[in-house]
């Protein structure tokens, strides 16, 4: 799992997400990871908020130097929520990676409901998604996106295009390569700014 | 707090996924100076473990944070990479002088490499059969006609057509070409279709 997406932008953005974490050791010269430690040290049994990354790996070391604790969005209230109806949540607010990062979080959730709160969301969204995409305009009338719920719905939109003109003409126009197409475009861009 | 500067390299060049961004060796150098630092840091107070047994802890978290910067970096010349490759797909193997110099020389150097290899692998194609290789970057759409009609959209110059006939390429002129000779063009965006 941490392996197979090791040089993924998206994984590693999603580790970038910071969350809370309790600190079993003393950490001689760390106070800075705690902004309210006046401090040089940080002594064992602090709280502090730090990135997914260095919480996966300190967790991981034999003794673990932390355990980590559940972020609030997964937390009980949050997940009632989401249990009522999902399709009502912002998603680009509550978080831009919910899924993805929820992954992570789900392992540290020994009663295991946070990885059923994480299927039943998707469930119920999948299901919006998918309805809202077949018709191109109500994209924008449904509540804010995560980011991969984005890129599906971009995926579905342009997929969706390409059958309807397929079937109106059963040919295929050549077009410009993509990449040539918006480096022009991105010149274009530059060069009115100046 | 670590492992900042590298996500911002990253978060820049996902910001323009269809395009390539010029290689941001400055920023590069910082996250190399910052890992250098880390590294001297970890091996002095690794050394003073001796005296201080709770350091091993620190020497952890910074440990995890050189892992990390290696990762990012290691991410963002991938990802470069494959953009690299798309160049050699979409721009042909000669690239524009604007696009040439948002790349670095070793990524030049990678680009030049795989548009040989590239080349001779298509010229290998199918010479058991007698054919003298295929141009793979050529029909990416099933053709559906013979001859097409184009307009150009640059001052190309002269294009000289298989049987011989030389036509000039000026902006907004029309033409009626066989689909083979002017679909790189089309792919280039020198010519556009009209239908």
């Amino acid at each position: 799992m941490e392996n197979s997406n090791y040089l993924s932008v998206t994984d590693i953005l999603v580790t970038n997400e910071k969350i809370p974490c309790k600190f079993l050791h003393d950490l001689p010269k760390m106070g800075f990871l705690d902004p309210s430690a006046a401090d040089n040290d940080l002594k064992a049994g602090t709280n502090v908020e730090i990135p997914l990354w260095l919480a996966e790996s300190l967790y991981s070391r034999r003794p673990p130097l932390v355990s980590v604790e559940l972020p609030k969005i997964y937390k009980d209230s949050y997940r009632e929520i989401l249990n009522a109806d999902a399709c009502t949540v912002d998603m680009h607010k509550l978080n831009q990676h919910f899924y993805e990062l929820g992954c992570y979080i789900a392992k540290h959730d020994i009663k295991g409901e946070v990885a059923n709160t994480l299927i039943n969301t998707f469930r119920q969204r999948f299901r919006m998604l998918l309805s809202a995409c077949v018709s191109t305009d109500s994209v924008g009338a449904i509540q804010p996106l995560s980011a991969s719920e984005r890129q599906q719905a971009a995926d579905a939109g342009s997929t969706e295009k390409a059958l309807a003109t397929w079937l109106q003409r059963g040919d295929s126009v050549l077009t410009t390569a993509n990449m040539v197409a918006n480096h022009r475009k991105r010149k274009r861009a530059e060069m009115e700014m100046f | 707090m670590f492992a900042e500067k590298v996500i911002e390299l990253l978060k820049e060049a996902e910001r323009n996924p269809a395009t390539i961004d010029p290689f941001n060796d400055d920023k590069i150098r910082q996250i190399l100076e910052e890992m250098q630092s880390l590294f001297k840091m970890n091996m002095n107070d690794a050394n003073a473990t001796m005296e201080n047994k709770t350091l091993w802890t620190t020497v952890q978290v910074r440990h995890s944070a050189l892992e990390r910067n290696k990762r990012c970096l290691l991410a963002y010349l991938y990802n470069r990479m494959n953009k690299i490759k798309t160049l050699r797909w979409e721009f042909g193997s000669v690239l524009p002088p604007d696009v040439r110099e948002l790349l670095s020389d070793d990524e030049y150097l990678w680009f030049s490499k795989y548009s040989s290899n590239l080349a001779s692998y298509m010229r290998s194609l199918g010479q058991d059969i007698g054919y003298n290789g295929i141009d793979l970057t050529e029909n990416l759409k099933p053709p559906k006609s013979l001859y097409i009609e184009v307009l150009c959209m640059a001052d190309y110059g002269k294009l000289e057509l298989e049987d011989g006939d030389v036509i000039l390429l000026k902006r907004n002129s029309r033409h009626f070409l066989p689909t083979s000779e002017c679909q790189t063009l089309i792919r280039q965006g020198i010519l556009k279709q009209i239908t």
